[in-house]
């Protein structure tokens, strides 16, 4: 367990560094940016050379870039993110407010590109090179081809507008005052296409990893003593050969994290989720650097975390992990 | 009243939305209204500050209108094309100093309040004078709001101020906030900003970021038995093709300002309970306009803009991008104002030999390439529209052997590339025609506006002689003049090309059949909704 | 060799995709000369039905083939010049790193980690919004999230090589210990690196119609992620507007999948999909 505690605490370090490089990058990359928070403000209210004027001085945004730097720095360390000029609220209310539905969207979609990815790349590699195998692998290799948006487009006519079993858009029920089971399930119902969205097309990841690792398991000594005992094939690819090869998925999970999150950008603007991913481009639109950042650093955050119970999850499965384990 | 039919083919996409609704009965206005119901409308973006006295624009006032009033609001048929709201009459006097209102009485706030002129008083002089932003032009010489009684003010101007210029800016821009709540505070930071508490018939309920707004029937509305609807929810859907997905599963029942693209339309009017209305945006004129920076030698050549407007086919231009759904314009004044506009001006027809004879004759020959010149051409991303409009120019301008480079900037990259930094040498922009030249097209055309200022003359383009018509017409009392002097402004325009006008537009609502009493006023989609029901 | 790499059914059909593509991107302006974002006919004529446009045209009646020619150029050009770009950077970094050792290289792993920390489509989106959408900007919008993976292979390979005999040879003749690295490391770990071109070729075409499909192409460039976009107003009305650029986007994604593996395939490189 002090071997698991050692990896935990190794990490965090790492990762404030990490961060650090995440924040003062992203910091100087969107200052960077023509026109800023009181352009775009005027964009959707209107204005004229005295409103511009005064806003961009109660924004602060006349400051000297590096003040606002040190600023916003010095913030942080009490965890505060800031305040959202297009909100008019602390971005960590409002980033904290859109983070469970892009976390609930993100692992639902890993969960079912993970789950039935390894479940068919246990059956493309229970006989490897069969025509199973090949067309298993190449149609997932062509869903992995699909551009996202363009699933989504199509999904929604078919099963929202078509055939109306599933709703076009949102995380729930509008102002329907669903509360506990009744308000999950709402929920759930809402989030049947965007996750398919999204979990279809990386399903190829897990089922191809599945699948050559099993062959690669299959070749192993101790598979052919089990064939070699007379053990059912069956139990042989359950029990041995994918029990195996699951391992590396594991760490998988961890560096799809990011691409997940990224991916689900464009999802949630295609389903109008209120997540995340739509809250970046409101931000971006809105030139709201402190809240682009907000959001950049919570999704570091996540990611960071995402890996390190992947690590944990792996030192546990495997006890080799950790002991002298790469620095990188 | 003004000409709504756009074009024919729009005249034939609503007959054919017509024709497919027959079913249902089409003259709602016969049957007895019927109370209650939930009307769900799309809503594209969620304006932040829903503050209407600061922010006169219409993504606010699709919201917050129906919970804050105005003093008066537009109609097809009454007298000055004014109804009354909050206001029951309104007078000039003849010296332009000063206008007398008389307010409705027996009218409450949300909060239970009464409402009196020391209201419209404070929202007069501590919020549409110094921090609207178009009523920092209209009221720039409001002096004093007085009130003999709680039910009259009295606006008391410093110079005289055209009565017209007034009434015409009433249903946009007199819009009126509590002063029990905003007194003594931060006006601009004041949380009523995003839930606002008016006098209207729906009052703000619930705000869910990314989701929805809620508004709620106001049982105390002064106006007997209304409002019908016992709730307005707006979804917002930021996708452009979620709406008419939304409208097609029935999950919404409205989608204003032409949430559903304009290529949809034929084939959403022909699905069973959905009509195409293209009426109740007269007063919300968008006008298509090619803006020029002056600085450019080769824009500064009269020949130059002339050939340019020639190069535009016009036509093709409301026929494919804007589908019929709009028509050509002849000058900065759009052909549906009731009261300024003249179709008597220089017109450019599309003539592409002509406008290379200009081009020659300016001294810009081609070169070996076929290119005489080379320019930054920047759409303007608010509408689809503008960009398609912006690729067709790149084309048309190609035809004449001018090569445009296209710039694709998001919005506050746009209004900084062009308001601020007049890096372009032509831009599209679409704005906003509100009834009154003084606070809409002048401000395009007009020289000595300080850099920075959005929707503004930012192409260096200076005009004594259209300054002092502007100038005049701001302080001429005569309705009959101050019209007359516009539409000398209009040719002037037409005639100098500081801009070019191409095409004029206003938007399309997609609803059920059931939602009744839609469109019944020029700027429908803004206004209060009180008697907007739902039939069964 | 050659008879290994086509020994597949899968990569002599992602071989003969690349092969077609590639003529269609150098055909293009011979076939389709000038712009093909002029304006050749009536707008919204369906496919098959006038032989000079057989594809049809869209909503301001620009050919569709002529497009889909012309954007197979440009989402091969983003593709290369994003795998390329982020092969080159990846391998400079990685090599730095692994070669230096210590604090450089501890320096710039966690420099890597960052990287890697940011979703790419998110670092993407914002830095194509500030910097202006141009296909040059799209590129680097790319690359600039796709040299993690080439930068940690390339360490891992020369932190193996770096202990071999040759690279000891060129420390005692005394070369300089950056002409070390590039020209006597970097050149033997660079195969495993090159591997993971063909993923972030077809990466690189995907994230381009993303971020098209936001609003945030070069409107002066046909793409077919531009062309989806734009399609997609009409989805309905004209849905093969939308439907030829996504199943061209489909195939040659596809395509370079296939052709890659089979070339990693044969060059006995067994990597994951990753």
């Amino acid at each position: 367990m002090t071997r698991t505690l050692r990896l935990v605490r190794r990490r965090l370090v790492g990762s404030v560094f990490v961060l650090l490089i995440v924040v003062v990058g992203s910091f100087l990359m969107l200052e960077a940016a023509p026109g800023d928070a009181v352009d775009a403000y005027v964009v959707s209210m209107g204005g004229d050379a005295g409103l511009v004027e005064a806003l961009r001085h109660s924004w602060g945004l006349d400051q000297s870039i590096w003040t606002r730097l040190a600023n916003y720095l010095w913030a942080l360390l009490h965890l505060d993110l800031g305040w959202s000029v297009t909100f008019s609220r602390p971005i960590r209310d409002v980033v904290l407010e859109r983070l469970p539905n892009t976390l609930l969207l993100m692992g639902s979609a890993t969960a079912l590109s993970f789950f039935l990815g390894s479940a068919l790349g246990i059956v493309a590699g229970a006989r490897p090179g069969s025509l199973r195998d090949r067309l298993l692998s190449t149609g997932s290799l062509a869903l992995y081809a699909v551009p996202s948006f363009w699933l989504a487009l199509v999904l929604v006519i078919v099963f929202a507008v078509d055939l109306r079993w599933l709703p076009i858009a949102g995380i729930e029920t509008i102002a329907s005052n669903k509360t506990g089971l009744a308000r999950a399930a709402d929920i759930a119902w809402h989030l049947v296409l965007p996750v398919s969205a999204l979990g279809f097309i990386y399903l190829a990841l897990y089922l191809r990893m599945m699948r050559a690792g099993m062959a690669e398991v299959w070749r192993q000594d101790f598979i052919l003593a089990a064939r070699a005992r007379g053990l059912p094939r069956r139990r042989i690819v359950l029990a041995h050969v994918a029990r195996n090869a699951l391992l590396p998925l594991v760490t998988m999970l961890g560096l799809q994290s990011a691409q997940m999150l990224g991916g689900s950008v464009v999802i949630e603007s295609v389903f109008s989720v209120p997540g995340l991913g739509r809250l970046a481009q409101e931000a971006v639109a809105g030139r709201d650097t402190p809240l682009l950042l907000g959001i950049i650093l919570v999704s570091a955050v996540t990611v960071v975390l995402i890996n390190l119970a992947v690590d944990i999850a792996y030192a546990l499965l495997d006890p080799r992990v950790g002991a002298n384990e790469a620095t990188a | 009243m003004p000409d709504f039919s756009l074009s024919r083919r729009s005249l034939l996409a609503s007959s054919a939305a017509l024709m497919a609704s027959t079913a249902l009965p089409r003259f709602a206005w016969a049957q007895t209204p019927k109370a209650g119901g939930r009307l769900v409308v799309a809503a594209d973006s969620e304006p932040r500050n829903l503050n209407p006295a600061i922010v006169a624009s219409n993504g606010v006032f699709f919201v917050s209108s129906k919970v804050i009033e105005t003093l008066a609001e537009a109609d097809y048929t009454a007298k000055d094309q004014l109804a009354p709201r909050l206001a029951t009459s309104w007078e000039g006097a003849a010296d332009g100093r000063s206008v007398t209102f008389k307010l409705r009485e027996g009218v409450t706030w949300h909060d239970g309040k009464p409402f009196t002129a020391a209201d419209v008083a404070f929202s007069a002089l501590e919020v549409w004078k110094p921090l609207q932003n178009l009523g920092r032009t209209v009221f720039k010489d409001l002096e004093a709001v007085e009130t003999p009684d709680d039910h009259t003010a009295v606006f008391k101007f410093s110079k005289p101020t055209p009565f017209q210029l007034v009434r015409n800016a009433l249903p946009a821009l007199s819009s009126v906030v509590p002063k029990h709540l905003y007194e003594g505070t931060r006006i601009e930071e004041n949380p009523a900003n995003n839930a606002p508490v008016g006098t209207g018939p729906f009052k703000f309920a619930e705000y869910k970021a990314g989701q929805y707004y809620r508004l709620e029937k106001n049982p105390a509305y002064w106006e007997k038995d209304q409002p019908y609807l016992d709730e307005i929810i707006y979804q917002v859907l930021p996708d452009r093709t979620s709406a008419a997905n939304a409208l097609e599963a029935g999950e919404i029942q409205l989608a204003a300002f032409s949430a559903v693209p304009l290529a949809d339309l034929e084939r959403i009017s022909k699905v069973p309970g959905l009509t195409v209305v293209t009426k109740g945006y007269e007063g919300l004129t968008y006008q298509l306009v090619v803006e020029i920076n002056h600085r450019r030698k080769e824009l500064a050549n009269l020949k130059v803009r002339q050939a340019i407007a020639h190069a535009i086919d016009k036509n093709f231009v409301v026929k494919t991008v804007f589908l019929g759904y709009a028509h050509a314009a002849t000058g900065p004044v759009p052909a549906n104002d009731p009261q300024f506009y003249t179709p008597d001006v220089e017109t450019y027809p599309f003539d592409v030999a002509k406008a290379n004879a200009l081009l020659d004759a300016a001294g810009y020959k081609k070169g070996a390439d076929g290119t005489r010149f080379s320019l930054r051409l920047l759409p303007a991303p608010y509408f689809n529209e503008t960009k398609q409009f912006g690729d067709y120019l790149r084309q048309a301008l190609a035809a004449v052997g001018i090569d445009a480079q296209l710039v694709n900037n998001d919005s506050a990259a746009h209004i900084k590339a062009v308001y601020t930094d007049h890096a372009f040498d032509l831009a599209v922009g679409p704005p906003v025609f509100r009834g009154d030249p003084a606070i809409s097209t002048t401000i395009l055309v007009q020289s000595g506006i300080p850099d920075g200022v959005p929707f503004s003359n930012q192409g260096g383009y200076k005009n004594a002689e259209i300054d002092a018509i502007i100038e005049k017409a701001s302080e001429e009392l005569d309705a009959e003049k101050r019209t007359e002097l516009y539409r000398e402004f209009q040719k002037k325009v037409a005639a100098d090309l500081p801009l070019i006008n191409v095409a004029e537009w206003s938007f399309t609502s997609v609803a059920s059949d059931k939602v009744r009493n839609i469109a019944n006023n020029p700027r429908w989609a803004v206004s209060n909704w009180a008697d907007t029901w739902l039939a069964e | 060799m050659r008879g290994r790499f086509l020994q597949t059914p899968e990569a002599m059909a992602g071989t003969a995709i690349l092969v077609l593509l590639a003529t269609m991107a150098l055909a293009a302006p011979l076939i389709f000369p000038g712009d093909p974002l002029r304006i050749a006919g009536p707008a919204l004529v369906p496919p098959f039905q006038d032989w000079t446009l057989p594809l049809g045209t869209d909503r301001l009646g620009r050919d569709v083939l002529a497009e889909l020619f012309h954007g197979a150029r440009t989402s091969l050009v983003v593709g290369l010049a994003a795998a390329a770009a982020s092969l080159a950077v990846g391998a400079v970094i990685g090599t730095l790193a692994g070669f230096a050792g210590g604090l450089a290289d501890e320096a710039l792993m966690r420099l890597t980690d960052a990287f890697q920390t940011v979703p790419g489509f998110l670092l993407a989106l914002a830095f194509v919004s500030i910097v202006g959408p141009s296909l040059s900007v799209v590129v680097m919008a790319i690359a600039l999230s796709a040299w993690t993976g080439p930068a940690r292979i390339a360490r891992a390979e020369v932190l193996s090589i770096r202990e071999r005999d040759f690279v000891a040879g060129a420390r005692v003749v005394g070369m300089h210990p950056l002409e070390i690295a590039f020209r006597e490391v970097l050149p033997n770990a660079l195969p495993p690196v090159l591997a993971l071109s063909s993923i972030i070729v077809a990466q690189a075409i995907l994230i381009e119609a993303a971020l098209s499909f936001l609003g945030l192409g070069d409107p002066n460039r046909v793409t077919w992620g531009g062309m989806v976009a734009e399609g997609r107003t009409v989805l309905r009305t004209a849905p093969f507007l939308s439907i030829v650029p996504g199943i061209a986007l489909v195939v040659t994604v596809l395509g370079v999948y296939l052709a890659g593996e089979g070339a990693v395939e044969s060059a006995a490189v067994k990597k994951g999909l990753s």
